[in-house]
C-alpha cells in the first residue's frame, strides 16, 4: 500500500515537473505549433495545477500563451459571468490563477485588426479565425464537437498544448489534410 | 492500523460527508436558525424541490440543477454549455463529493446563480445538501 502511494506521489511529481505549452505563434507563420516542454519552478506548477483543476472542472484548461495579458485579465475581472455562467473563485485561488495566467500569457499581441477590441475567446482572435478559416460549420457545431472552445474534440494533444496538423482528426470527417 | 482504516472507511461512509462538510451544514444550520425561528432542521423533500425545479437561470433560459447534474445523482451529468462531464454528485457513487467544504460552498454559490440569479439562504443550501446526501 505504501509502495503504491509512494509511486502514484512519484507520478504527480512527474507530471507536475514538466508542463508542456503550445508555441508563441509569431504572425503569419504556419505550422509551427510545436510543443516546447518548459520546466516550471515549484510555485508555477502549483498555480498550473490549481488553474488546471479549477478551469477543467468545466472545460478544457486552455494554455495561458493562447491569448495576451490583456484577455485573461478582462477574463479574470468578468468571472461573475462567464459566458452565461458563475465561475467566481475564492480570492486567494483567484489571485494564483491570474497571477499564473498573465505571466504565461502570449507575448505576441494575438489582437490586431481588432480594433482595440480585447477578445475572451480564443477562437475570436485573428490567428485562430485565420487557422480554422477552411473549418466548415457543420464540423464544428456536430454534437461531438459543440463549438470550438472544445479544442480537444479533434486536437487530440490539446491539453498538452499541441496542435499539430498531424495529431488533427475530426469527428465524422477523419484527418485534416491541408 | 487495517482495523483502524476498516473502521474510517465504515464510518465515513455512514455520514455520507466528511466531518468539514457535516461542520459547515451545522454553520449553515445556525444561520438557518437565526433568520427563520420557525426552522427546525433541513428537509429533504424541500431539497429536492430546490434541485429538480426550474427557473429563469442566469442566461434568461429555463434551468434547473437537474440541466446538467441530470435527475439521477449516481450517473454523470453534462455541462450544457460546454458538453464537458460532471462525475455524479451523490457521496454513495463519488466519494470525492462532500469531502470539501471550500468546494462545496464554491460550487454551491456558483450554481444557485446559475439557476436562481441570487446567491440562496442558508436553509436552501442546507436542503439541497441534505437531499445530495440522501441520494
Amino acid at each position: 500500500m505504501k509502495t503504491l502511494l509512494n509511486l502514484s506521489v512519484a507520478t504527480l511529481i512527474l507530471a507536475g515537473g514538466v508542463y508542456l505549452y503550445a508555441d508563441d505563434h509569431e504572425e503569419g507563420e504556419h505550422h509551427r505549433s510545436s510543443t516546447v516542454a518548459k520546466p516550471l519552478n515549484k510555485q508555477d506548477q502549483a498555480a498550473a495545477a490549481l488553474y488546471k483543476k479549477e478551469c477543467s472542472s468545466c472545460h478544457m484548461a486552455y494554455q495561458p500563451s493562447l491569448l495576451p495579458k490583456r484577455s485573461w485579465d478582462k477574463t479574470m475581472k468578468t468571472l461573475e459571468n462567464h459566458f452565461g455562467t458563475d465561475a467566481t473563485l475564492d480570492p486567494s485561488d483567484h489571485k494564483t490563477i491570474q497571477n499564473y495566467l498573465t505571466s504565461y500569457a502570449s507575448k505576441n499581441d494575438r489582437l490586431v485588426d481588432m480594433k482595440g477590441a480585447v477578445a475572451l475567446r480564443i477562437s475570436e482572435t485573428p490567428y485562430f479565425v485565420r487557422e480554422h478559416r477552411e473549418v466548415t460549420k457543420k464540423m464544428v457545431t456536430q454534437p461531438q464537437v459543440k463549438s470550438f472552445a472544445n479544442c480537444n474534440a479533434c486536437h487530440s494533444k490539446a491539453e498538452n498544448g499541441s496542435y499539430r496538423e498531424r495529431e488533427i482528426s475530426i469527428p465524422n470527417y477523419g484527418r485534416w489534410e491541408d | 492500523m487495517k482495523y483502524l482504516a476498516l473502521a474510517l472507511l465504515f464510518s465515513t461512509s455512514l455520514m455520507a460527508a466528511s466531518p468539514e462538510v457535516v461542520q459547515y451544514m451545522n454553520e449553515l444550520s445556525k444561520t438557518a436558525k437565526a433568520e427563520n425561528s420557525s426552522f427546525n432542521g433541513f428537509d429533504v423533500a424541500r431539497g429536492k424541490e430546490i434541485f429538480t425545479s426550474t427557473h429563469i437561470g442566469k442566461q434568461g433560459k429555463p434551468m434547473a440543477c437537474t440541466s446538467c447534474h441530470s435527475t439521477n445523482l449516481s450517473s454523470s451529468g453534462k455541462n450544457t454549455l460546454t458538453g464537458k462531464m460532471i462525475d455524479p454528485l451523490s457521496p454513495r457513487a463519488n466519494p470525492q463529493r462532500l469531502t470539501s467544504a471550500k468546494e462545496v460552498k464554491k460550487w454551491l454559490k456558483r450554481n444557485f446563480m446559475d439557476v436562481y440569479t441570487r446567491e440562496g439562504t442558508a436553509q436552501e443550501k442546507g436542503d439541497v445538501l441534505t437531499y445530495i446526501m440522501k441520494n
